[in-house]
C-alpha cells in the first residue's frame, strides 16, 4: 500500500511575473517515470508542497496538449503562497494529484464557449482555452471576456495575441477603472457581458474568478438566456487531503476536491452552495 | 460463532501470556480524569464495568497527532524519507459494540476509495475485544442509530459480564487464534438464559430517537440558528466522536503532520482570502448534523452517528445532537 | 424566587430595555442546566435559576456586540463582566446585568465522574468553597436568595492546593504538569470557554507565523497550555469553566490560583474586583515589583 499523502518531489524550472502579485512556476519532476505517466485534464489541479512551510492546491493553468511541465500561477495570499513567491528556479518543491474532476470536455464539443474569467480566474481557464484551440474543429465559436482590476493585472499577456488570431476566436479585455494608454473595455465583468450579449445557443459558459465576481456574473448569464446546466465553474475553498477525507470542503455531500472543483450552475444550486 | 463461559481469572490469565507477543491496550478507570484507553501491563488494571471510556476507540486507529513523512535536506538536495508504520500486534480489549461500529464506518472514509495506510495498518494489526454494555446511560441512542449495545458490530470476539463471570462470544478467526483456549461451553440451559438476558439488555437503552430521512428539505429552517446559540465552537464533540474523522494538515520542523480538526472551529473553513463559507455559529453545527444524518447517508447508505452519546455528555453546555436531530421541523 | 425572575425579564424585554436576556434553562436531561436566549417575551417561562446553573454566561456577551443584553449573573460572573468592562470589550450601557445570590453551584466535573449526591455539599464546586461572597459587586437588578441557605463556603484556603504545588521541586513540577499536559487532546474547550478569551485570532491559531505544534504531543501541548494560562494573568476571575469543561481532567484550575496568588503578592491586585480599577497589564506603578527582571 502507498501513502497517498506522499507527494513527488519537483523541481522549478521556469518562474514568470504576470502580475506584481502573481507568478506562473512552471515544474518538472525529478523522477523521469512520474514525469512520463503525469497526466491530467484541464481544471485539475495538484497539492503543492512546501516543505517546512505546508501544502496548498493550486490548479493546473497549462493545457494537457502542451507538456513541457505542469505550470501553475499562484497568487500572493497566505502562508504557503508567500513562502511560494519566495522560490527561485532550481528549487524543490513536493506535488501530488492531479486531482479532482476536470471539466466535462465530452459535454463540450461541438458547443460555442463563453470563457469568462476574472483575475487569477484565467488560470485554470486558460488549460481549457489551450486544451479547445489545440483541438479547434471540435468546438464551435470561442469568446473570452477577461477582466482584472488594472490592466497590470491581467495575466498571461503574451498568450491573447495568438487567442484572438485563433479561428473563430474573439477575446474581450476589460479592466475596472479607465487607465491612460487603455484601448479595450471599461468596467466590471458583469457589465461587460450585458453589453456583449454573447449568442446562448448552442452555448456553454465557463466562468472563473473572484467569488463576488462569479455571484455577479450568474444573473447576468441567465438573463441572456443561459440555463443554469450551460453554466460552468470551478470552485476555490480551503482543502487539505485532495482526496475527499479531511472533511472542510465539502458543499452538500459531494467534496470539492474529490467531485469537484468544477460545477454545473444547477449543481451548486442544488448543493444550496451560495455563491 | 462459538460461545465460552469464562472466569475474570482466566482471562487474566490468559492476557498475561498474550503480553508477550501483543500490545494490550483496555480502559483504566485513572482518578479525577474518567476512564481511558490506557497500555495495559498488568490485566487487573483493566477496568471493565459500566462506565465509558472518554476517548473514542477511534484515537488508536486515526492518529491525533500523526507524521506523514518527513523532507531530509542534505548536500543541498531533498528528499523524502517515510515514516515507518508500527507493526506491533496489539488487542484491544473492552471496547463497547457501538464504537467498533464507528470503525466500520471510518472504514469506509479511510479503507477504500484511496486507502489510508496508516489506519488500515493500525486495523490490520488490532484484534478487537468487545464488551457488551449493562447499563447504557441516558446520552445512549446506539439502538435508534441501527446499532446494539450488545451485539458484536465488528469486534473479532465480544464479552458479557453475568454474575461475576464473562460470557465470551468468539467472532472472527482472528478472535479465535487468541481466545479459542479458554474458558467451557455453556449448558443449553445457560445459553437460553443467556440469550434473555441479551434482550433484557438491549432494552436497557432507554433513549430513542429518528433521524428524519428528508433533513435537506429543512437545510434553510431558522431552526439551526436556534439550536446552536449556546455552541462554544470548541472541538470537544468532534475530537470524542468516534466517528468524527476531519483534519488538517500542517509542517512542522520539515516534517508532515496530520492532526485532528473540527467542522466548529471557526478557522476550518477559513480561506488565506479571508472568505469563509461556514462564518457563523448556524453554518457550522447545521454542517456536524448533515455531514452525520444527511450528507454521509447520501453517500454511504448510513448515519455517521452511532449513537454513542459522548457529545452530549461532554460538550460544555449541554448541546444534545440526539433531541436537535429527533426534533429537527422536518 | 424564580418567578420573581420571570416577571423582571418579561418586564425587560417590554420595555425594550433589552434585546436579548441570556439566561439558564433546563437540559435535555431534566436535570442539568444549559444557557438560554430570551428575546420574545412568551419564552421567558425557559428561565430556570438553581444550583445547576454552573455557566459563566459572559462568554457569550461578545456574540453580541452592540446589542442591548441583560444577563442572570452569579457573583463570579459579575467578576468576568468587570474585567471585559475594565478592558473595554463592552459598553456599561449595554448589559443590564440581572445578579443572582448564590450559595454555590454544583461540581458538574465531579457529578460526570460518578458523584451521586449532587446535593451534598462536597459535591458543590471547589471554586464555590472558597468563594467569598455570594452577592455580585455590581449588577443593576439584585434577586436575593429568599431560603438564603448562605454561603457553603468553608473558609478554606483558597490557595491550599498551589501551596502544595509550590513546595515541590521544580523538576517535580516539570514531571506533574508535563503528565498533565501530555492528555491535552487540542479540543480549545478551555479556550473557547472562557469569557477573558476574546482575541479575534488567538495565537494557536496563527500560521505566520505558527508559534507552536498544532498536533496534539506533549511539546505543542505545554506551549498551549501556559500560554493560555500566561494570557489570563491579571485577568482570570477565577469562575473555574476552563477546568471544568476539560473532558481529559487537566487541573488548569491550579495554574490560574497559582498566577493569581503571584499577583496579588506582587501587586496587591485583584482580577475582576473593581470597575474603575485600570487593567493591571494596562497600568504602571513606580513602586511595583522589578527584582524578579533578571
Amino acid at each position: 500500500m502507498k501513502n497517498i499523502y506522499l507527494p513527488h518531489l519537483a523541481e522549478i524550472v521556469d518562474i514568470k511575473q504576470e502580475t506584481p502579485d502573481i507568478k506562473t512556476f512552471k515544474l518538472k519532476f525529478k523522477d523521469q517515470a512520474v514525469e512520463d505517466s503525469f497526466d491530467h485534464k484541464p481544471g485539475q489541479f495538484v497539492e503543492f508542497s512546501i516543505f517546512g512551510e505546508g501544502e496548498a492546491p493550486f490548479c493546473i493553468s497549462n493545457s494537457p496538449t502542451r507538456k513541457s511541465g505542469i505550470e501553475c500561477s499562484v497568487k500572493r495570499m497566505g502562508k504557503i503562497t508567500q513562502a511560494l513567491h519566495e522560490l527561485d528556479t532550481g528549487d524543490t518543491v513536493g506535488i501530488r494529484g492531479p486531482y479532482g474532476n476536470g471539466f466535462p470536455i465530452e459535454d463540450l464539443k461541438n458547443k460555442n464557449l463563453l470563457f469568462v474569467a476574472g483575475g487569477i480566474g484565467l488560470a485554470p481557464l486558460r488549460s481549457l482555452i489551450n486544451y479547445c484551440l489545440d483541438n479547434r474543429n471540435n468546438f464551435k465559436s470561442v469568446t473570452i471576456v477577461n477582466g482584472a482590476r488594472t490592466s497590470k493585472d491581467l495575466v498571461y499577456k503574451d498568450e491573447y495575441q495568438a487567442w484572438e488570431k485563433a479561428r473563430d476566436t474573439k477575446l474581450y479585455l476589460t479592466v475596472d477603472c479607465q487607465e491612460e494608454n487603455w484601448t479595450c473595455m471599461v468596467g466590471v465583468v458583469p457589465k461587460i457581458l450585458e453589453q456583449l450579449k454573447p449568442t446562448c445557443q448552442d452555448s456553454v459558459a465557463i466562468v472563473c474568478g473572484p467569488p463576488i465576481m462569479i455571484k455577479y456574473t450568474m444573473p447576468v448569464l441567465l438573463k441572456i438566456g443561459f440555463c443554469p446546466e450551460a453554466i460552468i465553474t470551478t470552485l476555490e475553498m480551503k482543502m487539505k487531503c485532495g482526496l475527499g477525507k479531511c472533511g472542510r470542503c465539502n458543499i452538500g455531500n459531494l467534496y470539492v476536491c474529490k467531485d469537484g472543483p468544477v460545477f454545473s450552475y444547477a449543481q451548486l444550486k442544488t448543493l444550496r452552495y451560495e455563491l | 460463532m462459538i460461545q465460552k463461559i469464562v472466569t475474570k481469572e482466566e482471562l487474566y490469565k490468559l492476557l498475561n501470556y498474550l503480553l508477550q507477543d501483543f500490545e494490550v491496550i483496555g480502559p483504566k478507570e485513572l482518578t479525577n480524569r474518567g476512564i481511558f484507553y490506557e497500555t495495559i501491563k498488568n490485566p487487573q488494571d483493566l477496568y471493565l464495568g459500566e462506565g465509558f471510556t472518554t476517548e473514542p476507540v477511534k484515537k488508536l486507529f486515526l492518529n491525533p497527532s500523526e507524521w506523514f513523512f518527513k523532507c531530509q535536506y542534505k548536500d543541498s538536495k531533498n528528499s523524502l524519507e517515510e515514516i515507518a508504520l508500527t507493526k506491533t500486534k496489539r488487542i484491544i480489549i473492552g471496547v463497547r459494540p457501538c464504537e467498533t461500529k464507528g470503525l466500520e464506518l471510518l472504514d469506509k472514509v479511510y479503507n477504500s476509495e484511496y486507502k489510508d495506510e496508516f489506519y488500515v495498518n493500525n486495523r490490520n494489526r488490532t484484534v478487537i475485544i468487545g464488551l457488551s454494555c449493562a447499563k447504557p446511560d441516558r446520552n445512549c441512542f446506539c439502538t435508534s442509530m441501527g446499532g446494539s449495545n450488545v451485539e458484536s458490530q465488528g469486534t473479532d470476539a465480544i464479552l458479557f459480564d453475568r454474575d461475576g463471570k464473562f460470557i465470551l462470544e468468539i467472532i472472527t478467526d482472528k478472535g479465535k487464534e487468541i481466545l479459542g483456549s479458554i474458558g467451557n461451553e455453556p449448558s443449553e440451559e445457560e445459553k437460553k438464559h443467556w440469550q434473555q438476558d441479551k434482550e433484557k439488555r438491549k432494552d436497557l437503552v432507554k433513549t430513542k430517537i429518528k433521524a428524519p430521512e428528508d433533513l435537506d428539505k429543512v437545510f434553510e429552517d431558522p431552526y439551526w440558528e436556534q439550536v446552536s446559540k449556546s455552541c462554544l465552537s470548541c472541538g470537544i464533540c468532534t475530537f470524542l466522536c468516534p466517528t468524527c474523522h476531519c483534519f488538517d494538515l500542517v509542517d512542522e520542523q520539515r516534517r508532515r503532520l496530520r492532526c485532528y480538526d473540527g467542522c466548529a472551529f471557526v478557522d476550518f473553513t477559513l480561506q488565506a482570502s479571508g472568505e469563509n463559507p461556514r462564518p457563523t455559529k448556524k453554518e457550522r453545527y447545521r454542517q456536524r448534523v448533515f455531514h452525520k444524518f444527511d450528507y454521509f447517508k447520501k453517500n454511504f447508505g448510513e448515519n455517521l452517528c452511532v449513537g454513542c452519546g459522548r457529545c452530549i455528555r461532554y460538550c460544555p453546555v449541554k448541546i444534545d445532537i440526539s433531541e436537535i436531530v429527533d426534533k429537527a421541523p422536518v | 424566587m424564580i418567578d420573581e425572575l420571570k416577571i423582571k425579564a418579561r418586564e425587560l424585554l417590554k420595555n425594550k430595555q433589552v434585546d436579548l436576556i441570556i439566561g439558564y434553562q433546563r437540559a435535555s436531561d431534566g436535570v442539568l442546566a444549559m444557557p438560554c436566549f430570551v428575546d420574545r417575551e412568551e419564552d421567558v417561562d425557559k428561565l430556570i435559576w438553581d444550583v445547576y446553573c454552573v455557566y459563566n454566561l459572559a462568554n457569550y456577551l461578545k456574540d453580541y456586540a452592540g446589542q442591548k443584553i441583560g444577563i442572570i449573573a452569579k457573583p463570579c460572573d459579575v467578576r468576568s463582566i468587570v474585567v471585559l468592562l475594565q478592558e473595554n470589550q463592552l459598553r456599561r450601557e449595554n448589559v443590564y446585568i440581572i445578579g443572582v445570590e448564590c450559595s454555590g453551584v454544583i461540581d458538574e466535573k465531579r457529578l460526570r465522574l460518578g458523584a451521586k449526591d449532587i446535593q451534598e455539599s462536597a459535591t458543590f464546586g471547589v471554586k464555590c468553597k472558597s468563594c467569598k461572597s455570594s452577592t455580585p459587586s455590581i449588577c443593576d437588578y439584585l434577586f436575593k436568595d429568599k431560603e438564603k441557605k448562605g454561603k457553603i463556603s468553608e473558609d478554606k484556603d483558597e490557595y491550599e492546593s498551589v501551596r502544595k504545588l509550590e513546595v515541590r521541586s521544580s523538576l517535580e513540577r516539570l514531571k506533574f504538569w508535563e503528565e498533565e499536559f501530555s492528555r491535552c487532546i487540542r479540543c480549545y474547550a478551555c479556550r473557547q470557554v472562557c469569557p477573558m478569551c476574546y482575541c479575534p485570532k488567538c495565537v494557536a491559531d496563527q500560521a505566520m507565523p505558527a508559534w507552536f505544534s498544532k498536533g496534539a504531543n506533549l511539546k505543542g501541548n505545554l506551549s498551549w497550555n501556559l500560554i493560555r494560562a500566561i494570557h489570563l494573568g491579571g485577568r482570570c476571575i477565577d469562575c473555574g469553566e476552563c477546568e471544568r469543561v476539560c473532558p481529559v481532567g487537566i487541573p488548569l484550575r491550579e495554574l490560574n490560583k497559582k498566577i493569581e496568588k503571584d499577583i496579588k503578592e506582587l501587586f496587591k491586585y485583584e482580577a475582576g474586583a473593581n470597575v474603575e480599577q485600570k487593567p493591571l497589564l494596562a497600568s504602571f506603578d513606580k513602586d511595583d515589583p522589578g527584582d524578579w527582571i533578571k
